[in-house]
């Protein structure tokens, strides 16, 4: 028996849409997927819901079209700047006699470190755990073993009510349920990262149109977590209005010559507005291009390396830095992040057996969407409350498009 | 006596203001308006009164400007503000007869302020609320400070949109800018430098059209009316251009002119004043066909004021200034592609405005054309979607204008390009 599952990202450029089909192997096959150009929305935040949800609609759609099946729950991904995350804490003394630890002095552990109520009119959006501590010391599963006590962390990110209704409003208005709101920089890093990397210890950054997410672990567990309201479209507003022509000029030359350093051999190069040299159309030196992509791609990266001030430690980054996203598609980001945050940069890879279509850096957050939400989050030694996926502890390998299984 | 001294003189084309009998002032207000005032470089418009008003009356003793006004010496005792708005602001309030007495009889004001003084932030809005009040329009020309400058940027903000609310045209010149202007070896002086040329080319441009006879000739009074309402969001730009193909010259140049690209512009107008001086080359057809692209790309409604002026001078060089402004209140709406001929208040002679039925008709003419074309043009809308998303009122932070929140981050707003607040020139 295999069932059907679905995964939404609602990005700022585009909205897209999986579905993954999961066998009783555990294996799952991307059977649909579809995007869909988003007008909706501006940097991480739907600005206009009509045509926001007209476009993940149209998305599922074709998806389920693709896939010849309906999908009844889906995955979400949450991002925005409205977005904020916290490190909670929870500890409990080990209650049996003989100083066994057992599943529910984790369970009241956790609920300890979840008691602590957001702000108001402020909605947890996920909780992320962190290691278990048994008297100090870092445990996979310390059920079972001797101790007298446990502590454990979320780190939790809360986000404003109203964004989160929308978001949620615009899967519901598809009579779709929403399985799991799943933190986009947490979805693209478990995509992007493998579990060697993360314990290695890793930052990954997903570069996305409208929002810039990064997730930083460190021995395998999230460290931290953030949203920058600066993305690709920024690029584009920069070079319209440093250069002075439209917008869709500039996301042309973006595309076709952004550069995010400059090299000299090219700095008396020009490139031509629109290319036809029509009335209208005019050179542009190829240096003021790469000086506006540059000025802000640098202020970007200072930002983030400020956010995440005191975390930046090579040793405890092995891993290095992963870039993900359709604006990490720039050539040279890499350089310019590596100079700032001080470690070594790279653009992230997909895993193997991702059919070449799907492996874009765009594709990274959808993707990841169903990696995350397949795995096992739930505390040790308990069942995932889900008996009907609980079995399928490990996204075990994933396939190209097919449309059988 | 060489001929280039005589030239000026001779082929004047103002006639004597006692015919018009516009009065016109501009108003330095504040250390960097008063250096404004004196570095503003423009021929012969007698009428044209220089006002000079500082709380700070040693530095008020240096300028060149034909009337000086020192206020507030009982706040301040002859010294500055030492960046006090709000002293400067009740200052003003409480000795406002006189300045009122210099704002008597005077039909057009320009006020030159940096915002980011105590002196130019706080009387500014204040004087322009009294020129409103004796009947006078008022053209406010502004510098703001660098947005590094964070506490003064935050404060000169908030003057500005006092300004806005008062003033029948505001155009914000701010620092960030500035720096990108000149050319690619410029210094920081230069491009304050350029500033100060564009302010002479804002105001010789509205003086001419009021002072002067043109070939197309306009008057105060459809300046007056295009600019006689509240008007927040404004664009201002300048282009010149030189040899055989001078006017297609000056158009290109001043639709990459960095005025009309910084942040606070305003992409769309529904008021829009057109100014070309030129040499006697000058063919009406031309102009007429440069008039209809210039509306047709800041998207302007009913209001054009459209002059043509030819300057011996000129030779064989153009000169096109715009200037327009956006009604805050009208806010969105987003007006239809610019319409025809038929309601170009410039195209009616002068001496129609004396019959005002006759006016009356072709308005009312045009608003049927308008409507007509509203819906025919409804269709072909699809085509110029990304020019009008672009077009849009709500320009004030590029292609982020439209998002009703700011993206604040450690006091700075980061969906305004970063090569601006960190003053990285762009050499295009």
């Amino acid at each position: 028996m295999s069932k059907i599952i679905g995964a939404v990202e609602i990005g700022t450029s585009k909205a897209k849409a999986l579905i993954g089909e999961v066998s009783s192997t555990g294996s799952v096959h991307v059977v649909g997927m579809a995007s869909r150009l988003n007008e909706g929305m501006r940097k991480g935040e739907i600005v206009h819901f009509r045509k926001a949800a007209d476009s993940v609609h149209s998305a599922l759609a074709d998806a389920e079209k693709m896939s010849g099946t309906t999908v009844d729950e889906v995955y979400l991904a949450q991002t925005g700047s409205y977005l904020k995350g916290r490190m909670l804490r929870g500890s409990a003394s080990v209650s049996s006699s003989d100083n066994r630890v057992s599943s529910s002095d984790l369970q009241r552990a956790s609920d300890e470190a979840k008691r602590r109520e957001p702000d108001n009119g402020r909605t947890y959006v996920h909780h992320i755990r962190t290691p278990i501590l048994l008297d100090g010391r870092i445990v996979q599963d310390p059920v079972g073993m001797i101790g007298s006590k446990i502590d454990l962390g979320y780190w939790s990110i809360d986000g404003d009510d109203q964004a989160i209704k929308q978001a949620l409003h615009v899967i519901s208005n598809y009579s779709l349920d929403v399985k799991d709101l799943i933190l986009s920089s947490i979805a693209s890093s478990t995509m992007m990262a493998g579990p060697d990397l993360r314990r290695a210890g890793t930052l990954v950054i997903d570069m996305g149109a409208g929002v810039t997410d990064f997730a930083l672990y460190r021995q395998g567990f999230v460290a931290y977590t953030g949203v920058i309201p600066v993305g690709g479209d920024h690029l584009t507003g920069d070079l319209s209005m440093g250069l002075r022509i439209l917008e869709p000029y500039a996301e042309k030359l973006k595309i076709e010559h952004g550069k995010a350093t400059s090299e000299p051999m090219e700095d008396g190069d020009d490139v031509w507005i629109i290319g036809n040299k029509t009335i209208g159309d005019r050179a542009i030196p190829r240096k003021a291009i790469t000086d506006v992509i540059h000025v802000r791609i640098v202020e970007l990266f200072e930002i983030i390396s400020k956010e995440l001030e005191g975390l930046l430690d090579p040793d405890e980054l092995k891993g290095g830095v992963l870039l993900t996203g359709g604006a990490s598609l720039l050539p040279g980001v890499e350089q310019v992040a590596s100079k700032i945050l001080g470690l070594p940069v790279r653009k992230a890879s997909f895993p193997t057996g991702i059919a070449n279509e799907l492996a874009q850096p765009e594709n990274a957050t959808v993707l990841g969407l169903l990696h995350y939400g397949l795995e096992d989050h739930s505390l040790p030694g308990k069942k995932r409350d889900d008996t009907e996926v609980g079995f399928l502890s490990k996204f075990r390998k994933m396939v190209g498009l097919s449309a059988q299984d | 006596m060489s001929q280039d001294s005589l030239f000026p003189k001779e082929t004047s084309f103002s006639p004597p203001n006692d015919l018009t009998g516009i009065r016109a002032k501009v108003i330095g207000i504040g250390g960097a308006g008063v250096s404004l005032v004196d570095g503003l470089r423009f021929d012969n418009f007698e009428s044209v009164e220089h006002l000079a008003v500082d709380v700070d009356s040693r530095a008020l003793s240096d300028s060149i400007a034909g009337e000086k006004l020192s206020f507030g010496r009982r706040h301040t005792r002859g010294m500055g503000t030492g960046g006090e708005h709000t002293l400067a602001r009740k200052a003003m309030e409480e000795e406002k007869d006189i300045i009122r007495k210099k704002l008597d009889g005077i039909d057009i004001v320009f006020l030159l302020a940096g915002l980011g003084g105590g002196t130019g932030g706080g009387a500014t809005p204040v004087i322009a609320r009294l020129a409103r009040e004796a009947g006078a329009i008022v053209f406010a020309f502004v510098p703001l400070p660098f947005s590094w400058e964070k506490g003064r940027h935050k404060m000169a903000e908030g003057c500005l949109s006092d300004l806005r609310k008062i003033a029948n045209a505001v155009v914000p010149l701010p620092n960030d800018s500035l720096l990108q202007m000149g050319g690619k070896d410029a210094t920081a002086l230069e491009c304050f430098a350029e500033a100060g040329r564009y302010v002479s080319k804002g105001i010789s441009a509205i003086c001419s059209m009021v002072f002067r006879r043109g070939m197309v000739d306009v008057d105060f009074v459809h300046i007056s009316k295009a600019f006689n309402r509240r008007a927040g969001r404004t664009l201002f730009g300048y282009g010149q251009g030189e040899g055989k193909d001078s006017l297609r010259q000056a158009v290109r140049e001043l639709l990459v002119c960095p005025m009309l690209h910084l942040p606070n512009v305003s992409k769309a107008a529904d008021v829009l004043l057109i100014q070309i001086t030129g040499g006697t080359g000058m063919g009406m057809a031309a102009l007429q066909q440069v008039s209809t692209e210039i509306r047709e790309e800041f998207n302007a409604g009913e209001h054009v004021v459209f002059g043509a002026h030819v300057d011996e001078n000129m030779g064989d060089r153009v000169q096109i200034t715009v200037l327009g402004a956006t009604d805050l209140e009208a806010g969105t709406k987003v007006v239809d592609v610019a319409p025809v001929a038929s309601d170009v208040i410039s195209a009616i002679p002068k001496s129609k405005v004396a019959h005002p039925s006759k006016l009356k008709e072709k308005q009312r003419n045009s608003k049927s054309n308008l409507s007509n074309k509203k819906t025919s043009s409804k269709n072909n809308d699809k085509l110029d979607q990304n020019t009008f998303s672009f077009m849009d009122a709500e320009n004030q932070r590029g292609i982020f204008g439209d998002l009703p929140a700011r993206n604040i981050y450690a006091g700075e707003d980061l969906d305004v390009p970063s090569y601006l607040r960190r003053g990285v020139k762009i050499g295009i």
